[in-house]
């Protein structure tokens, strides 16, 4: 009888806090991103396209817009006899009172669900980075290799590295090697080769180590099993990722990778990729067409269904439903669903989250603002005040009342909460 | 909350709509795209969900292939359930013989097996063919109210278009006095809409009256209204039978100007998504760098590098650099390539334009097409589904090229005057 031999688990529980306001309300697995999907949508779409079927997401923080957006499943098609996602939340019982204390200890708490479907491989991811990768190539590499846990690595530049999980790979292959030395953020990186977050591992070996790990106080994949791991003397092999991968942790990168999806040739093609999301979420599907105004002008920007465009866009992305009034103008901003936008209102380089309101004539940063870190944040459900100005680098927390709005403007890196 | 009881739903999509021309020939009237990411059909579906009604039989008759795969399980205007549902309803081989519906009235008469077995106080029969947005619910509020036996709705419409219609002459409470179908010189100008409600009971009564009676309009109506109680509903709003190419293109012209009267969005019409190309699964529009759009509407999926005025465009439609479209509705998947040009026309799915192509050339609006003097007479070129454009090639005014053209060499013509078809 046919069974799916990989079972995918999502690391999706965790609020990232350089994300601050965009993840006050959901986890960093479901902010969303590129014009209309969700963070996660990227490697649940991976998935989909790479024929693993059956998919546990581990969640904590906030997971209702998570457990929101995953609804059936069916958008992602796994929904059927042996297909399906199941959310895994934290859970009490007779022997554990802990919430997930880490990545490991989440999976580790979850062993028993891993029995019950008795895979040859599984699959972890972090549910929060933007790339297209068919997982079985790398699947067919560890099992080719006969690995313990084979971990994904990509190139970055040496001096950002000490930022991730760096290893040593040896170069037996093309595609990839033995794991030589791995260290998680380094003070002074070895190499450039940057974990992903994607391991594959042999089902028996991931629960030795996990086991293992619980005598320990700290619980995570990169800083307490891949060196436990190298240590013990397992297989442990590194694969080599050549593909796009967009990192989404601080605001500023959130702001870069979502840029990188516009141009003539982007760097990601969301159509091609075949990116998929929850119709049903926030009425996507319900959405018309983007009515675009008679005076309308828009340029190298992505606009979903349910957008008006009556003023001016220019480098931005504009979720469904946002609405730009005539005389309105958007620079290099990313406006998620239902923002308004008045006449007047001028925005640059701002990332605003779902359902807020920039009343007439408001100013958000500046067109050439040269602060280090530009990119303004609104958080959701805010309405700006007419004529309020509000600096570059600035950030706004969510549901900001009237009153508590300072006087006119905020300063350049000022925060509002 | 709903106010009425439950009322059985039954949608005529039977009709050829052959006035649609090439729109119409691969697919029922009902399942003509419309407005960027709808079929016509989904504005009396959503209709139907949105008045709360939620068991209806889809009538169908012609080519019902595309119409049947659009309504699915009838998910996405909420039909599922355990008390709700969609069914169609094909014509079947009756005790003689194969029996196609004849009329509105015989198609209703053959199913009244279905009507049996569902239930209800009221049969709300709709045609699948218009844009507009109705609540029925209040309609059978007054059907109650009136204690009438039958109740159609109607709507107001100009003197010259009342010659398609059904017309009705009304007493001071709104009671049908006087039909008359289709007159030449109309009394009124109170159209039918094709909108009737019928008490259950009445209805199977008066389909057993004599089964010769194949039609509403023509038979049933005007009987009824001297010997039963027969009510006129008023419509007040928008509404459009668009049954031509010229209403066709002119209703998806309403949808980007203001102040037209008609949102889709805003009415709560829905699409099926998991039908055809799943359009919502497409990419945002991507405006590339150059991009210039004003007054249109852009599905999913769109890349525009060129220029787009006054328009409707199906996911997927790609307007290249230098490209120029105006005045016109482009279905799924139009590839329009660099420096093309097209006016007035409407592009069924997947037609590709050649680099520097004109469709829509010329100021000479007034020709008609020869083959269909009837359809195609206000400058609208059609362009059949899959049809392939060569490059350079210039297509006049009231044109038609044919579903799947695909000569390169354009028959050695380099252009094909007002008037003509390929």
């Amino acid at each position: 009888m046919y069974r799916p031999s990989t079972l995918a688990m999502i690391l999706a529980g965790g609020r990232v806090d350089e994300l601050g306001v965009l993840t006050h309300y959901r986890p960093k697995s479901a902010v969303p991103f590129g014009g209309f999907a969700r963070v996660i949508d990227f490697p649940l779409s991976n998935l989909l396209h790479s024929g693993i079927e059956r998919i546990a997401i581990l969640s904590q923080y906030r997971s209702y817009s998570l457990i929101n957006h995953i609804g059936t499943g069916a958008a992602w098609d796994m929904i059927g006899r042996n297909r399906g996602i199941s959310i895994l939340p934290p859970f009490k019982d007779y022997e554990n009172p802990h919430w997930y204390r880490g990545s490991a200890d989440a999976v580790y708490q979850n062993l028993d669900y891993i029995r019950y479907y008795g895979p040859s491989v599984i699959l972890i991811l972090s549910g929060d980075h933007i790339y297209q990768m068919d997982y079985r190539e790398m699947i067919r590499y560890h099992s080719e290799h006969d690995a313990d846990l084979t971990a994904a690595f990509i190139e970055v530049p040496l001096d950002s590295a000490a930022r991730f999980g760096v290893a040593e790979i040896a170069d037996d292959c093309s595609e990839g090697g033995r794991m030589l030395s791995y260290e998680e953020k380094p003070a002074a990186p070895k190499s450039n080769w940057a974990s992903l977050t994607v391991f594959c591992f042999r089902p028996a070996v991931l629960s030795e180590v996990l086991k293992k790990n619980q005598e320990n106080t700290s619980y995570e994949f990169g800083r307490d099993i891949i060196p436990m791991m190298m240590q013990q003397n397992y297989k442990v092999h590194g694969y080599k990722f050549r593909g796009y991968w967009g990192y989404t942790r601080t605001i500023d990168e959130y702001w870069q990778t979502s840029m990188d999806l516009l141009g003539s040739a982007p760097k990601i093609d969301l159509e091609s990729w075949g990116i998929r999301t929850n119709l049903a979420h926030r009425n996507i599907a319900d959405r018309q067409p983007v009515k675009m105004g008679a005076h309308a002008s828009i340029e190298n920007s992505m606009a979903y269904n349910g957008c008006i465009v009556e003023g001016t866009v220019r480098n931005s992305i504009l979720f469904p439903g946002v609405h730009v009034m005539a005389g309105a103008e958007i620079n290099d901003s990313v406006l998620f669903f239902d923002n308004i936008v008045h006449p007047g209102a001028r925005l640059n380089r701002v990332v605003s989250d779902v359902n807020t309101v920039f009343n007439r004539d408001v100013r958000v940063g500046a067109p050439k603002c040269e602060q280090l870190h530009r990119v303004s944040v609104i958080g959701w459900n805010n309405s700006v005040p007419e004529g309020f100005r509000i600096g570059c680098g600035c950030t706004v927390a969510p549901r900001i009342s009237a009153e508590k709005w300072p006087d006119k403007i905020l300063d350049d890196g000022e925060e509002l909460k | 909350m709903r106010e009425s009881a439950d009322a059985l739903v039954l949608l005529l999509a039977g009709g050829i709509g052959s006035r649609l021309n090439l729109l119409v020939e691969h697919r029922a009237k009902p399942a003509v795209p419309f407005g960027g990411i709808y079929r016509i059909i989904d504005f009396s579906l959503s209709n139907v969900m949105n008045s709360g009604l939620t068991k209806v039989g889809v009538l169908t008759q012609y080519k019902p292939l595309s119409l049947m795969a659009h309504i699915g399980n009838g998910e996405a205007w909420d039909f599922t359930g355990r008390t709700r549902g969609i069914k169609i309803l094909p014509p079947r081989t009756g005790e003689k013989d194969s029996d196609w519906y004849k009329g509105t009235a015989d198609a209703i008469r053959q199913n009244i097996d279905f009507i049996l077995a569902n239930p209800s106080e009221q049969v709300v029969i709709l045609s699948g063919d218009h844009i507009y947005r109705m609540d029925f619910d209040a309609m059978l509020s007054y059907h109650q109210h009136k204690k009438a036996d039958i109740t159609i709705g109607m709507m107001v419409v100009p003197k010259r278009d009342i010659h398609q219609f059904g017309t009705g002459i009304v007493n001071d409470e709104n009671r049908i006095i006087d039909w008359e179908e289709k007159p030449a010189i109309p009394r009124t100008n109170l159209a039918s809409m094709g909108i009737y409600v019928f008490d259950t009971q009445y209805l199977l009564r008066t389909l057993a009256h004599d089964r010769l009676e194949a039609d509403f309009g023509m038979h049933i109506i005007p009987r009824a209204i001297n010997e039963d109680r027969v009510y006129a509903y008023p419509f007040y709003g928008y509404w459009r039978d668009v049954g031509t190419i010229q209403s066709y293109w002119e209703a998806n012209m309403d949808i980007i100007r203001e102040n037209s009267g008609i949102s889709p969005e805003e009415w709560e019409i829905r699409p099926n998504p998991e039908c055809g190309g799943r359009s919502m699964d497409r990419a945002p529009v991507r405006f590339l760098p150059g991009s210039k759009v004003t007054s249109s509407m852009i599905a999913s999926g769109c890349v525009i590098e060129g220029t787009v005025i006054n328009s409707v465009l199906s996911p997927g439609v790609r307007v290249k650099k230098g490209a120029v479209v105006t005045n016109s509705v482009l279905f799924d998947d139009c590839i329009i390539e660099q420096n093309a040009v097209i006016d007035l026309a409407i592009c069924d799915k997947h037609v590709h334009v050649g680099a520097g192509a004109v469709v829509g050339d010329g100021e000479n609006l007034t020709l008609p097409n020869r083959q269909f003097p009837k359809h195609l007479y206000t400058g609208i070129s059609l362009v059949g589904k899959e049809a392939r454009i060569p490059a350079g090639v210039r297509i006049g005014r009231n044109c038609i090229i044919n579903f799947g053209y695909n000569d390169d060499t354009f028959s050695g013509q380099s252009f094909l005057a007002d008037g003509e078809s390929a």
